[in-house]
Order: structure tokens, then sequence, then C-alpha cells
């Protein structure tokens, strides 16, 4: 019988290590680090939990700030998918094409591709760019954008900050948009990019000046009915009552300005002067690539809904329904968590585990040989989950307020978004010239008369 | 127990070729380095070079930056300027104070290639040159070789090359529109003009068998006759074409920003015009009732009935007028070509080798664009002993340093797709 070699172990002291993989290393020591971390954020949890609780509860505005900042910020993102599907949609529809229906359902996972493609891009600088200014410049106009949005009131009680002064604060940050794109046309060492960047500076800071006015007569005419603030809740609160109540029948002309002034600030068509593809390539962002474009393309889809969200909320009443609605349902005997969590996890699972199986059996036998059962599965989930949602949201649109304070609010809103990427399929690109003349000497003049009869009628009619 | 036996610890082999390699030392850049000449020359490194010593007084003028003023290198890639063309603009703030075209990025020596090819050949060499009406570009050449070789065309063939180059034109025209609101920045327009145009190119498909590049006429008649799939798309479009082109020209013509843009741009009078020897729409809405089918009637053209239309205003906004106006003229012609179609064969009989006697001709014939000419030489062998093409884009397109200074950056967009070049044929 021969003899089996008895091989050791180990060959030599390091051979253990030598031999693993670089997954199963990392494995070895993070696996570890967590355990010990696990219990170390335990122990200090135990301890820190009663002074971190006081903590909160004594600085309860600050947390709030910051949670409503981490949501608006969260927000933009799927905003900004939704708009450009609604952009790639809506003007194909308009041009006659199909438009996007190839990644899921209708297409609607189209908008993550451009997302995925500028993440998986080279960040390049170009050369001789000032690469600090460069960097700089689409974080400048994304955030600037981003933060306009904390102080509009989507809902009753959902704003990420009531401040009194909320207007001028909005445009104020509006306004350092431009800032950003000046950034970019100046550091990308581009004459495209300069100009581009130059005409934005040009136009933005031109209709500033007949946006902030026309808004001037509304809050005049706020300021009668409820406190005197720039606070964009009160603006809400003062066209309470029906749709006869809201501005936009009040102030129509100021409407008018506001909308066209709005769609030259968001640099959108016939104004989108800055990014002129036609003209100068791609203005601003000629020279940009990867996530850096795709901050100025997230900020311009932004803005657009930024714009849609102020007009809503100043001419169109916010939150408000365009009608009093008697509301008949009383739900307040209905008392769900009464009967415990537990029995509505269950209900819940239930529903949506039966609803899901039945709804595929309904597809299977509807749909025939060309549904395979896998299919029909996800079918039904996606249905179930359609109808439960829309149940869910329905009974919180009739229940409770905030629900439908941001339904009526978001309709009003993405009616205004509808309307510019229907103005982007329909109008060509005005002139340099034609549109800082539109600025001075028609835009400007007419919010003065607006705010002047204004003015005028309520010092005569409140006297 | 024996002990265990030590082994040398294996070593990468990676790490063994780093080794073995010598590492580069860092050094301080010198002066001379050419990467730190080029850091330094950075400011005028994307400014064109002149030529030096500058080769005419011209060049001199142009090169010269005055206060404020920059060059601005517009194309060959650029999305406004309809191929290859190159604009170097000299701008003083948006504003045009010179330019200078640059052409050739397409180049191909086709006269040449014709010229050593036989006479048959010579149709699809000439083709691609203009790529959106390329049967425009046959048409002189088979009309210079029939002046060649004195070949008597039958009249059904006639009436079937008018036919087919009319439709032609109302779809390089409706393509115009659409190029010209997307150069000012409509989406829109041109994706509806695609739809027109796709509808009389896939009826040109069923005749002629290709989509763009047709290789349908032949020397002495055409290549297939007229059949069913052909004849009733075209009666299917003919019953909606003129509603449909004056739904599209609406959706510009009443539109205050694309008119505003396109008023006093670019105006190109009537001596301007003729000086330089423009041709087509872009003469004819300067004032000048010049159209090749009237002045030097060809083919069946003397019997029909049909307009010249011409404008005064010789604007962009008075070329793009002209050519919704020529759609109806075509449309009128059509129509009439179908109504007195006549029976019969649909080429001459010629031999297999094509050897003219030697001699010398002139064929013009008016294209979307202008006047499209041929001037054919033959020395009594099978190939040409000389073919220059007459192209009108090349004589539209050198207006442009006359009629641009003085506007915007963006009037450049407007300006040139009025022109309505086409690179093809220009670069030849």
């Amino acid at each position: 019988m021969r003899a089996i070699p008895i091989r050791p172990v180990l060959a030599y002291p390091g051979q253990f290590w030598g031999r693993r993989s670089l997954v199963e290393r990392l494995a070895m020591i993070l696996i570890p680090a967590a355990m010990v971390a696990a219990v170390v954020t335990a122990v200090v949890l135990y301890l820190a939990i009663p002074p971190l609780l006081d903590f909160l509860g004594a600085n309860f505005p600050l947390i709030r700030f910051f949670i409503a900042a981490t949501a608006i910020l969260v927000l933009t993102i799927p905003t900004a998918f939704v708009l450009i599907y609604l952009e790639l949609k809506v003007i194909a529809r308009m041009n006659l094409r199909v438009g996007p229906n190839r990644v899921g359902p209708w297409g609607i996972a189209m908008s993550l591709m451009p997302g995925l493609k500028v993440l998986s891009k080279e960040d390049f600088t170009p050369t001789g760019a000032d690469a600090t200014v460069f960097t700089l410049a689409p974080v400048v106009t994304f955030l600037a954008s981003v933060m306009t949005l904390l102080v509009i009131p989507f809902a009753p009680g959902v704003v990420g900050l009531d401040l009194n002064i909320g207007l001028l604060y909005f445009f104020a940050m509006g306004g350092l948009t431009v800032l950003g794109l000046l950034m970019a046309g100046w550091s990308s060492f581009n004459k495209y990019s300069l100009l581009g960047g130059l005409r934005s500076a040009a136009q933005i800071i031109s209709y500033e000046i007949p946006l902030t006015l026309s808004v001037v007569g509304v809050i005049i005419l706020a300021s009668t009915k409820t406190a005197q603030t720039l606070s964009l809740n009160h603006i809400v609160l003062a066209q309470s009552g029906s749709a006869l109540d809201w501005f936009v029948f009040k102030q129509p002309l100021a409407f008018l300005i506001f909308f066209i002034a709005a769609t030259a600030e968001a640099n959108r068509t016939p104004f989108d002067m800055t990014e002129a593809d036609s003209e100068i390539v791609a203005g601003f962002a000629t020279e940009y690539s990867g996530m850096r474009f795709g901050f100025f393309f997230f900020a311009e889809y932004v803005n657009v809904f930024i714009v849609s969200a102020l007009a809503a909320t100043i001419f169109f009443g916010g939150w408000n329904a365009p009608f009093n609605w008697p509301w008949p349902v009383n739900l307040n005997a209905f008392q769900p968590l009464s009967y415990g969590p537990a029995v509505w996890f269950a209900v819940a699972a239930m529903v949506v585990l039966v609803g899901t199986y039945f709804l595929a059996m309904v597809v299977r036998l509807l749909g025939g040989r060309s549904w395979d059962a896998g299919s029909a599965l996800v079918m039904g989930a996606i249905v179930i989950f359609v109808i439960v949602g829309g149940v869910v949201t329905l009974a919180g649109f009739i229940a409770l307020d905030w629900v439908r304070g941001i339904v009526w609010f978001m309709a009003k809103t993405y009616a205004f978004v509808i309307t510019f990427v229907w103005m982007r399929a329909t109008l060509p690109r005005v002139r340099v010239d034609q549109l800082m003349g539109f600025a001075w000497k028609w835009l400007l003049p007419a919010s003065l008369v607006n705010l002047f009869v204004t003015a005028t009628a309520v010092l005569i009619l409140n006297r | 127990m024996p002990a265990r036996p030590t082994a040398p610890r294996p070593q990468n082999s990676r790490v063994k070729a780093r080794a073995a390699q010598p590492q580069p030392q860092q050094q301080e850049p010198s002066a001379d380095d050419p990467r730190v000449m080029l850091d330094r020359q950075l400011g005028t490194l994307y400014e064109p070079i002149p030529p030096y010593p500058t080769r005419t007084e011209r060049e001199g003028e142009f090169y010269s930056l005055g206060d404020g003023e920059m060059f601005l290198n517009l194309g060959p890639h650029h999305p406004a300027t309809h191929g290859v063309l190159r604009l170097v603009l000299k701008l003083s703030g948006e504003q045009v104070v010179d330019v200078d075209p640059v052409l050739g990025y397409l180049h191909r020596g086709v006269e040449k290639i014709c010229e050593n090819s036989d006479y048959y050949h010579v149709i699809d060499q000439v083709d691609p040159l203009e790529y959106v009406s390329s049967l425009f570009q046959e048409w002189p050449a088979v009309l210079a070789f029939e002046k060649l070789m004195d070949v008597q065309v039958p009249r059904r063939a006639e009436y079937i090359r008018v036919l087919s180059g009319e439709l032609l034109r109302v779809a390089s025209h409706t393509l115009f529109m659409g190029f010209q609101a997307l150069d000012l920045g409509g989406l829109t327009p041109i994706l509806y003009g695609f739809i027109e145009r796709d509808e009389i190119v896939e009826m040109l498909a069923a005749l002629t068998g290709a989509r763009m590049l047709f290789n349908y006429f032949r020397i002495g008649g055409v290549n297939g006759d007229l059949n069913h799939e052909f004849m009733s798309r075209l009666g299917d479009w003919m019953s909606r074409a003129a509603k449909q082109s004056q739904a599209q020209s609406a959706l510009l013509n009443e539109n205050e920003i694309f008119v505003r843009r396109m008023r006093d741009v670019g105006v190109l009078d009537r001596a301007t015009a003729l000086r330089y020897g423009v041709s087509g729409p872009n003469l004819r809405a300067a004032g000048v009732p010049f159209d090749v089918r009237r002045a030097h009637p060809y083919s069946i053209y003397p019997e029909l009935d049909f307009n010249v239309p011409t404008r005064d205003e010789g604007d962009a906004l008075a070329r793009y007028l002209l050519r919704v106006d020529e759609i109806r003229e075509s449309i009128k012609i059509i129509d009439q070509c179908l109504n007195n179609m006549p029976d019969g064969p649909i080429t001459a009989k010629l031999p297999r080798l094509l050897r003219p006697r030697p001699g010398r001709a002139w064929a013009a014939v008016e294209g979307p664009r202008g006047m499209q000419g041929v001037y054919a030489m033959s020395d009594g062998t099978d190939q040409p002993y000389r073919f220059r093409i007459h192209d009108p884009s090349f004589v539209n397109i050198q207006t442009v340093p006359a009629i641009l200074p003085g506007g915007l950056l963006a009037d450049t967009m407007a300006i040139v797709a009025s022109l309505d070049p086409i690179m093809g044929g220009i670069d030849k």
C-alpha cells in the first residue's frame, strides 16, 4: 500500500493570507471590524440616547430644517427624472414620433439611462481651463436652484422653511444660478462657453427685474387679506376659497409678465439663449462632461419644476382646491391603529399576495399563451401595487388635508411643466437683441404699470 | 517530526517587472520643453493660424484683429452648418465683423473621376453631389451627353423626368423649411418636413429603386417605366399635398418669433446677387425673375403652365417664402404631367458603348438650389475628355461674406440656412 504523504497545512507562515482572494481578505478584515463597530455603537447609543433625545427636543427647528433640506435635496432626483421623461415623451408625441418605449413599460425608465451614462463617463477638465472654478460652477448652479425649493409650500404644513421673507429669498437664490453659469462660461476656456455664459448673465439679470416687479402687485393684494409678509404660505392662504380667489384673475397682466420672465429665468425655449444648440453648440456646458454636466442637466429640469411651482403658488392658489368640496365622508370613527400593527401587517400582506396571484391568474386567462407564469406574476404585482397605492392615496385625499394639498399642488405644477414642454416643441428661439429689447422695452414698463394700477386700486378701495 | 521545509516567498510577477524597470526621475520642466511652450502660448492656441506672409491684401485685413474682436471657428463640426462648412467668424461681442468661409472638407475630385469613367457611369458618379435631390445632378449630365450625341429623348421619358424632378423639388423645399426652423431653434418642423419628404422619397423608391441616390436618368431616357405602386402612392399624396404644405408653412409663417428673426436679415440685393452669379430661389427672392426652365427652356417645360414667383425684399424671409410658393408651382406642374402623360417608349435606342463625335456641350437645368450645369467635352473616345460641374450652392455660399457682416452670431445660422447650401456639391 502506497503511503499518502502528509501535506503540511502551512508551508510557510504567510501562506494562509497569501492564498486568499481580494474579496476574502476584505471580508476577513471588515466583518470583525463591523462586529466590533456594532457593539461599540450599541454601547454608545445606550449611553447617548437620553441626552440625544434631550438635544433633539431642545433644538426642534434646527432638526426640522436639516430633515427638510435633506428631503428637498433627495426630492429633486425623481423630479428631474420625471421631467426628463415627460419632455422626451411629450415632445415626441408632438413631433408625431413614438418617443422612448424600450426601457421599461412605455419607456418610463428611459430617463434613468442618461443619468447612468453621465455617472459612468470620464470627469474631464480641458487644457487651459481654470480647474477650481470649472469644478465649482455646476455645484453653484445646482445648489442655487435646489435651495429655492426650501420655501415652496407643498401643502398645509408641508414646507421646508416658512420664511417671512420667502419670496425675496426665492428670487435671491434663483438669481445665484447665473453665477454658476457665468463661472462655467468663463472657466471653460472655450469661446462658445464664454458667449453662453455672458448671454446668461445679460439675460437672467434683465429678466430678474420684471419677474420681481410682477409679483409685487400680488404681495400688495395678499397683504390686504392676511398679515403683511412675503411668506409664500401667507400668499397661498390669501387665495383660499374657490378658484375665483386665485390671484391670476386679479392680476392677469402680472401673470403674463411673470410667465414670460420665468421662462427666460429657467432658460427655456424660446429664451434658451445660453445653450442655443444651433448657434453656440451647448453654450456654457460645451466643455462639460460626466457628472459635472449631469449637475447642469439636473439643475435645468429642477429649475423648470421650481418656476412652475412658484407660478402655481403665487397665481393659481398653491395647494388650495379650485372649489369648495363638500366633504361628506367622515373617517373619524375609523381608527386603524386600534386594531394593532400585527393585524394590519397581516391584512396588508394578504391583500398584496392574494391580489397578485388573483391578477396573475386573470392575466394568464385573458392574455393566453403570450404570458408565461413569471411575466403574469410580475404584471399582477405591478397592477396590485398600483391599485393599493391608488386606494391608499384616495383615502388620504379624502381624509388628510396635506395629501389633498400635495395632489392639487402637483397637478397645477405639472400643468405648467407640460406648458413649458409644449413651448419647447413649438417655438423657435428669439435672437439676443430681441430678447433684451423685449425685457427692457415691454416687460419692464408693463410690470411698472401693473404695479401702479394695483397699488392705486388697493389704496382707493381700502380707504 | 521533520522540520517544515521553508520555501522562499513567491513574488508577484508584476512587482518583479516593476522592479526591473528603472523608475523615471522627476525633472524640472525646461523652458525648451514643447509642452511648456504650449502651455505658455495657450492664450493664442486656438486662434486660426494666418498664412505668413499673407498672400493677399484681403487676407491681411481679415487676420488683423481690431480692438475687442475675436475669432470664432464655426465648423466644420457644428450642429448648424449643414455638413462640413467651416466659417471663420471675426466677432465683436455677438456682432459679426467679418467672415471667411473655408471649403474643401468633402472634396473627392468627382469631375476627374467622371473623366475616367465611361458615359454611362458618369450618372452614378455625380449622384451624391446633390444628395438631397440627386436627380437634378443627373439631369444636366444626361442632357449634355444627349446634346453631344444628338439623341432624341422620347416624350414619355421627358414627362417622367419632369414628374420625378418636380416631386424631388417639393421634397427638397419641404426639408429646407424644416432645417430653416431647426437652425432657429424650432424642433418640430424638421420632423414634419421629413414626414413629407419620406412620402415622396418612398414613392420615388418605388419608381427608381432607391431612396436617396436614384441613378435613374439614362442617356436618352429613364431607367424604368411608371409602375402601379408609384402611381398609387403619388395619387394618395397628391390628394393632400397642397393642404399639407400649406399647413406646414402656416406653422412657421404665422409664428411671430420666426418672422421677426428672418425679416431684414441677410439682405441680398439685386445687384450683388447678379454680380456673384447667384441663381435659383435666392436670385428670385432678390427680384430677378430668372428661371432656367423659362429662360433657357429644356425638356417639356415650354408646354407646361406655371409661374416663376419672385419677391423683392431679398432677405431670409423672402427666400423662405419664395420656396413655399415654388412648392405650389411644382404641385401644379406635377398635376399637368399626370394629365398629359403620353404613351410610348421610355428610352432611345443607343449602343452599349458610346463614342460621341469630338465636340463640346453645355446643359443646365433648374434645380431646387439654382442652375445645375454641366459642361462636357468629347474627344471621340468612350470617356468624356472634360467634365465640368457648375453647382449653384457653390455660387450661393460665396455671398455669405457679403451679406453676413453687421449681423449677429445668431443671424449666421438663419442666413446660411436660408441660402440652402448642400456641401456635397460645393466641395465636389
